[in-house]
């Protein structure tokens, strides 16, 4: 956890002044945040920021290119946009973003995303976690019936607490079972330093093995068989049925 | 529907195919059986022996040719190929005739007249009549041409010219008028069934868009006219939130019957739109999230899925948060507000999807499934 003494340095690259501005003013209530750098376009070099933010739609054109630059000089990126098409986010997180934040997510979870990819962990949002979960392209990684479960109803509800009781399991669970989720996406695509970063501190954390790693992603021990269907029926969710049906 | 699954086309091909197949066959008996015994009865007295066998050799490739062409390709056939062939034919014809015995144009000995007007018949049968036209007259000059250079043409033979032309060209040309009329004939009258299944189906689809329209009347007629009587003679209070809340429910579901005649690409979040549009204008925050490629959903199933979204939309307080996702087989729909859970009351008992909602610090999370029938095995 960032420490009062060292806060996270944030730097915002957005071409609209008035958006800087405005999460500027989001980061602002948080003293454990600092925004060190601001700018209308993505510089030739960065060395001293935690955390960028950055708009997607720079100069009429889609930053992924950037983010994958970025990425490539192990650069932490939360992209931060209006877009929220599947292919677009999709597009972002192989370029190497730890997180994709529509606009509308802002307020809720602009500051946990910050922290969170402060820390090197990727940080799914609600809209991401409904891509994610809806994603059907063949190249996608095979999700768990549970991570899915996650997933779906992260992107459905209000709270991890209450994913988690509908689930009959820990808000830490939920987030895990998310977490490990994103990482699967972390290990196809295109290879990016901030992807292995990801993936080391998930070690770190006791997320995943080395030897899974290593080896790719094995399924989680409960689920032997893992589904591309949303999610089948879950054990604890009230259920009503029709009457007379 | 009715709709038969061949077109006039394809009952005028079988036509066409039977008209064809008569050809070959007629053909056939005319060469290798007629024209065979023919030549083997007269063979002692053949002008040419080698021309005869020359001219019976050439029409017998000329009719596997034209046969195997017209069995495979109908009338689909190289135009170019058939006038080759039935040129071919011609001149083997005129090889013919120069072997006959002298005098003989016409006589026991001669056969090539008939058989190569076969294949005229053969080659040129999909082709306009006046090809045929022009072949049997080339077929029929070299005969009369031949007749005149030997001096047999004389009032007697021309009397038969005439007799055996009707006979033969005659026949030949009747033979494709009439082909030609029977598939136009059955094309037609294909033609007539279709278009009348089209009619049918056509009626169908008229009466059950009245039947649906006079749904959506009754519908209004039911929920609609209580209220606004209600409202009327003043048995319901307008200050009333109840009062409010049903009106708003009535109002979005007017509006969602409007959408439901829309035409568009994806009906389902189409009428999902049109039910957030009149909680928008109460000022409710409204997100609405869909992802993956929905399946086709029936009217029906729609409107069960929607009416969870309209139903919590009009009580929600100040904001709701719409989700959905599908692929191929599901469609999940989820709507998150800040409404009381009783407003789902009349719903659970009648809603023919699952239901599953979860209050939680005075949020309401509904989620609605529904799955694509799956085919009965067995």
């Amino acid at each position: 956890m960032a420490s009062a003494a060292a806060p996270v340095r944030v730097s915002i690259i957005d071409d609209h002044p008035v958006v800087i501005e405005g999460i500027r003013a989001w980061l602002n209530v948080e003293p454990r945040i600092k925004v060190s750098h601001v700018g209308t376009n993505v510089p030739a070099s960065m060395s001293n920021v935690d955390v960028i933010i950055l708009d997607l739609h720079l100069d009429r054109r889609l930053a992924i290119d950037d983010i994958a630059t970025l990425a490539g000089a192990g650069q932490r990126v939360i992209v931060f946009s209006q877009f929220t098409e599947e292919e677009i986010v999709l597009a972002a997180l192989d370029a190497g973003a730890y997180a994709f934040l529509a606009k509308s997510e802002g307020p809720d979870h602009l500051l946990t995303t910050v922290f969170a990819v402060a820390e090197g962990r990727p940080y799914v949002t609600p809209m991401a976690a409904g891509i994610l979960v809806s994603d059907q392209r063949p190249e996608a990684p095979v999700l768990s019936e549970r991570e899915r479960t996650a997933l779906l109803w992260w992107f459905q509800s209000m709270s991890k607490a209450s994913v988690a009781s509908r689930m009959g399991i820990s808000p830490h669970t939920v987030d895990m079972y998310i977490r490990r989720a994103r990482l699967k996406y972390a290990q196809v695509g295109r290879a990016a330093p901030t992807k292995t970063d990801m993936l080391m501190r998930a070690i770190e954390d006791g997320l995943l093995t080395r030897d899974e790693v290593a080896e790719g992603f094995p399924l989680p021990a409960p689920a032997t068989t893992a589904s591309r269907a949303i999610r089948p029926a879950v054990a604890g969710s009230v259920e009503v049925k029709p009457a007379g049906a | 529907m009715s709709s038969p699954a061949t077109g006039g086309d394809s009952v005028a091909a079988r036509y066409a195919s039977a008209a064809q197949v008569a050809a070959v066959v007629i053909l056939l008996i005319c060469h290798v059986c007629y024209d065979v015994i023919i030549i083997a009865r007269s063979w002692s007295q053949y002008e040419s022996r080698l021309g005869t066998v020359t001219a019976w050799v050439i029409v017998a490739g000329v009719q596997v040719a034209g046969s195997v062409l017209l069995l495979r390709r109908g009338a689909g056939a190289s135009v170019l190929a058939c006038r080759l062939l039935a040129a071919l034919a011609v001149g083997a014809s005129l090889v013919a005739i120069l072997s006959y015995p002298p005098g003989q144009v016409l006589g026991d000995a001669s056969w090539a007249w008939n058989t190569v007007g076969w294949c005229g018949v053969l080659l040129l049968m999909h082709r306009p009549l006046w090809e045929l036209i022009v072949m049997q007259g080339a077929n029929t000059a070299i005969s009369v041409v031949a007749m005149a250079a030997d001096g047999s043409m004389d009032r007697v033979t021309a009397g038969r010219v005439v007799l055996v032309t009707f006979a033969t060209a005659g026949a030949q040309l009747l033979f494709v008028v009439v082909a030609h009329h029977l598939t136009r004939v059955a094309r037609r009258a294909a033609e007539l069934t279709l278009a009348r299944a089209e009619n049918e189906s056509r009626a169908a689809a008229e009466e059950a868009v009245h039947s649906e329209r006079q749904r959506r009347y009754r519908e209004i007629g039911e929920r609609v006219a209580p209220l606004l009587r209600g409202l009327g003679d003043s048995t319901l209070d307008p200050a009333d939130p109840q009062v409010w809340r049903l009106a708003g429910v009535e109002a979005a579901r007017l509006r969602r019957l409007f959408a439901e005649t829309d035409d568009s690409s994806d009906p389902m979040l189409h009428e999902l739109r049109a039910c957030t549009d009149l909680a928008e204008r109460r000022g409710v925050d409204v997100t609405f999230f869909h992802y993956g490629a929905l399946p086709q959903v029936p009217a029906a199933a729609r409107r069960s899925l929607t009416e969870v979204v309209l139903l919590v939309l009009a009580s929600a307080a100040s904001r709701a948060r719409i989700t959905v996702v599908g692929d191929a087989a599901e469609v999940v729909v989820s709507v998150t507000a800040d409404a009381p859970a009783e407003v789902l009351d009349d719903l659970r008992s009648s809603l023919p999807v699952s239901v599953v909602d979860d209050q939680e610090a005075k949020q309401l999370w509904v989620e609605v499934r529904w799955r694509v029938p799956q085919p009965l095995s067995g």
